[in-house]
């Protein structure tokens, strides 16, 4: 690995965001291609960070950080990749169903979903059927996140995945849900392919569906 | 008669205090600066129009929501007018009643987790009207428990009706305070129908409420639709309601603890504020439910000493402020009730009670208030046991001091026999039930239990029990009807009951 891959890789693990852009730039100058850096670089560094936060040796602030740090360089390599036809994880949609106002966990899920590569369209709390069905349409992501934290509304998540049925767009994509009172028992019930109990889970799912 | 004694203090009780008066200052007025300059945005146009017609700058006015500015005077007007102290009764008023005040601690359960642990098989499952029947029996029986709530989501009834039916069921179970939740205005008239009923009629309930509602805004300084629509209805209605954040530092507020308690009592402080210009001396207490997320596996802690220290210090802005106050203690991270569950409680119950919060609820949580367990809330009604035997501190008086008995028995004496032992041995050393202080041959004796198994015992012993009914059946087809009608209205939403699975 050249010195400035491993230094790139370094800094994701450190979450240094802040000389990431030029780290990335100076890579770029140095001929070194977009997806080297992301598989060479970026890549090494986060699954490093994912070890270490599975083992309980970095916490959720570290690896927010480093998922920022790799975020900087993904907006400058993002386009690149995209004009030289490199599949990169690709888009996940997220949601907090209709009704609910708790986000805290699915803003998680985004942050650590963009760490994983991820390009991540996030429609907010309080989010109506409707709204994601035509969120669904307009972006094509790979992936769908749902989100509810009270038993009242995460019935709402089963009307979503009939509304997408409806709308003919259920298959075009993987639907994953969460939130406290939510299991995988009720995530089978209602037609959804996959239930995470946190936000780390979340992205290790994100990545298996985009696979 | 000659005064020969000075600067002689009396300490009653013992003493906690975790900030000092000028501490609590600052973060009261550092709550009057987020209030002013930072804002709340709240869901719901009549609240914002409220508070905009008495003088609220309205700012960011979108769809459905609007950032609210409040001056600081607005806040000491509304304070003028909150009453100081809340009386809640129970469905039984002569017997049950909680004057919430400074230092005034009373102990209760806590609601609405969607599991609960089986007491008679150790299955952790979605909890059921039946479950929600037995906390509340089991709520009656303890005597440390003050008021209840709703330890389990009903989830085999309609789900936009379930308040009615958690009621319906703790109606049966108890008649002390109780501190119901409302899915939404409807689900609040629904139960204060109830309630009516139950006590024979408004009348009644205007010179005894006998619940109080829980209202959550969602931090940080968000107040939805439904919270203002609930809170306008309890200050309508006469309704004593606790307003409660949950604030968890480091994700949904600051990760300083005083960052914290600021960021809480600014959401508290709009609930005060708009309930007292909808009636003024509209009854509230505010909450006290804050904790730090701990940063591995990203969950609501609810038995971390964070939790402990928070609450402390939130009881003591609102004893200076003179508001009642809703705690947090009797709960635990644990997956069952074991030793860290008994750990956790018996800290977090000690801090309660010793900082003097009033309502202090959630007794019976784990699983960071997910699951409900009935061995903890017997358990913890034991801790709560001993550690009131701490509040009654050390009286020092000449009777206490006992010279007379110490000169009487004198060197190598003994004290067993003695008048002064029999006349307050009861009263003074405390005496447990559930804890084992048998020597090892008893212990072995009694079968070698583990105080996990006693406790689950004394939990089988109370639910076995036959009782009379606290509901003839005429009024129990009364509130059961209500209960009957809003599932007929909701049915048309109705998804699949069995779900859950």
């Amino acid at each position: 690995m050249s010195d400035i891959l491993s230094t790139i890789s370094t800094m994701v693990i450190e979450g240094n965001f802040v000389d990431m852009v030029d780290k990335t730039n100076a890579a770029l100058e140095e001929s070194l291609g977009a997806e080297d850096i992301l598989n060479n670089g970026l890549m090494p560094g986060m699954d490093h960070v994912g070890v270490e936060f599975k083992a309980g040796n970095m916490f959720v602030p570290e690896v927010l950080r480093s998922a920022k740090a790799m975020q900087a360089a993904m907006d400058i390599l993002r386009p690149i990749l995209a004009e030289t036809g490199v599949e990169t994880a690709g888009k996940i949609v997220l949601g907090t169903v209709k009704g609910d106002f708790h986000d805290i966990g699915k803003n998680l899920v985004g942050m650590m979903c963009e760490g994983a590569g991820f390009e991540i369209i996030d429609l907010g709390k309080d989010i109506a059927p409707e709204a994601f069905v035509n969120a669904i349409k307009e972006h094509k992501p790979k992936i769908l996140g749902m989100s509810a934290m009270l038993t009242t509304t995460m019935r709402t998540m089963e009307r979503i995945i009939k509304a997408l049925e409806e709308a003919g767009v259920r298959d075009t994509l993987k639907i994953m849900i969460g939130g406290a009172p939510v299991t995988l028992d009720f995530a089978n019930k209602i037609g959804a392919d996959g239930y995470a109990a946190n936000a780390a889970s979340a992205a290790d799912m994100a990545k298996q569906f985009a696979g | 008669m000659q005064v020969n004694k000075t600067n002689y203090l009396i300490n009653n009780t013992p003493t906690l205090e975790v900030l000092s008066e000028e501490e609590i200052e600052a973060i009261y007025f550092a709550s009057l600066t987020v209030l002013s300059e930072t804002g709340v945005r709240v869901y719901n146009k009549e609240g914002y129009d409220l508070l905009s017609a008495h003088g609220a700058i309205i700012e960011g006015v979108e769809e459905d929501s609007a950032l609210v500015k409040l001056p600081p005077e607005m806040v000491d007007i509304a304070l003028s007018t909150l009453p100081r102290k809340v009386v809640i009764y129970g469905a039984d008023p002569e017997k049950y009643k909680m004057e919430l005040f400074k230092n005034q601690i009373y102990f209760g359960a806590g609601s609405d987790t969607p599991f609960t642990i089986d007491p008679y098989t150790s299955e952790r499952r979605r909890a059921t009207y039946k479950d929600v029947k037995n906390f509340a029996r089991l709520a009656q029986a303890l005597p440390n428990l003050d008021f209840h709530m709703s330890l389990g989501i009903v989830q085999d009834t309609a789900v936009g009706t379930y308040d009615r039916w958690q009621y319906l069921a703790m109606l049966e179970g108890t008649n002390k305070p109780i501190n119901i939740t409302a899915v939404d205005k409807d689900g609040l008239k629904d139960q204060l129908e109830m309630a009516y009923i139950r006590l024979g009629g408004e009348k009644e309930w205007l010179k005894t409420p006998i619940f109080s509602l829980y209202i959550e805004p969602v931090s940080p300084l968000s107040h939805s639709v439904e919270v203002i629509d609930k809170l306008l209805f309890c200050a309508d209605h006469r309704i004593p309601f606790v307003y409660t954040p949950c604030p968890l530092a480091g994700a949904t507020s600051p990760a300083t603890l005083a960052g914290t308690a600021v960021q809480a009592l600014t959401e508290s402080l709009l609930g005060i504020v708009l309930s007292q210009l909808r009636r003024p001396g509209a009854p509230m207490i505010i909450g006290g439910l804050m904790s730090a997320m701990d940063m591995r596996t990203a969950v609501y802690s609810y038995g971390s000493p964070e939790m402990a220290l928070l609450s402390a210090a939130y009881t003591q802005i609102t004893k200076w402020l003179g508001i009642p106050e809703y705690e947090t203690a009797g709960c635990s991270d644990a997956k069952m009730y074991d030793e860290q569950a008994a750990m956790e409680a018996t800290m977090n119950i000690t801090t309660a009670a010793l900082i003097g919060g009033n309502m202090i609820h959630d007794v019976g949580y784990l699983e960071q208030g997910l699951t409900s367990s009935a061995e903890m809330m017997v358990a913890a009604d034991e801790i709560i046991d001993m550690v009131k035997r701490i509040l009654k501190g050390i009286p020092v008086n000449d009777d206490s001091k006992a010279l007379n008995v110490i000169e009487e028995i004198g060197p190598g004496g003994h004290y067993l026999a003695h008048d002064h032992t029999f006349d307050r041995f009861k009263d003074l050393i405390w005496r447990p039930k559930l804890v084992n202080r048998q020597n090892y041959e008893g212990w072995e004796a009694s079968g070698s239990k583990t105080h996990r198994q006693r406790v689950n015992e004394r939990v089988i012993e109370i639910l076995d029990r036959e009782e009379e009914p606290l509901l003839d059946e005429k009024m129990f087809k009364e509130l059961k009807h209500i209960c009957d009608l809003a599932d007929e209205k909701y049915k048309g939403d109705e998804l699949d009951l069995d779900m859950f699975g």
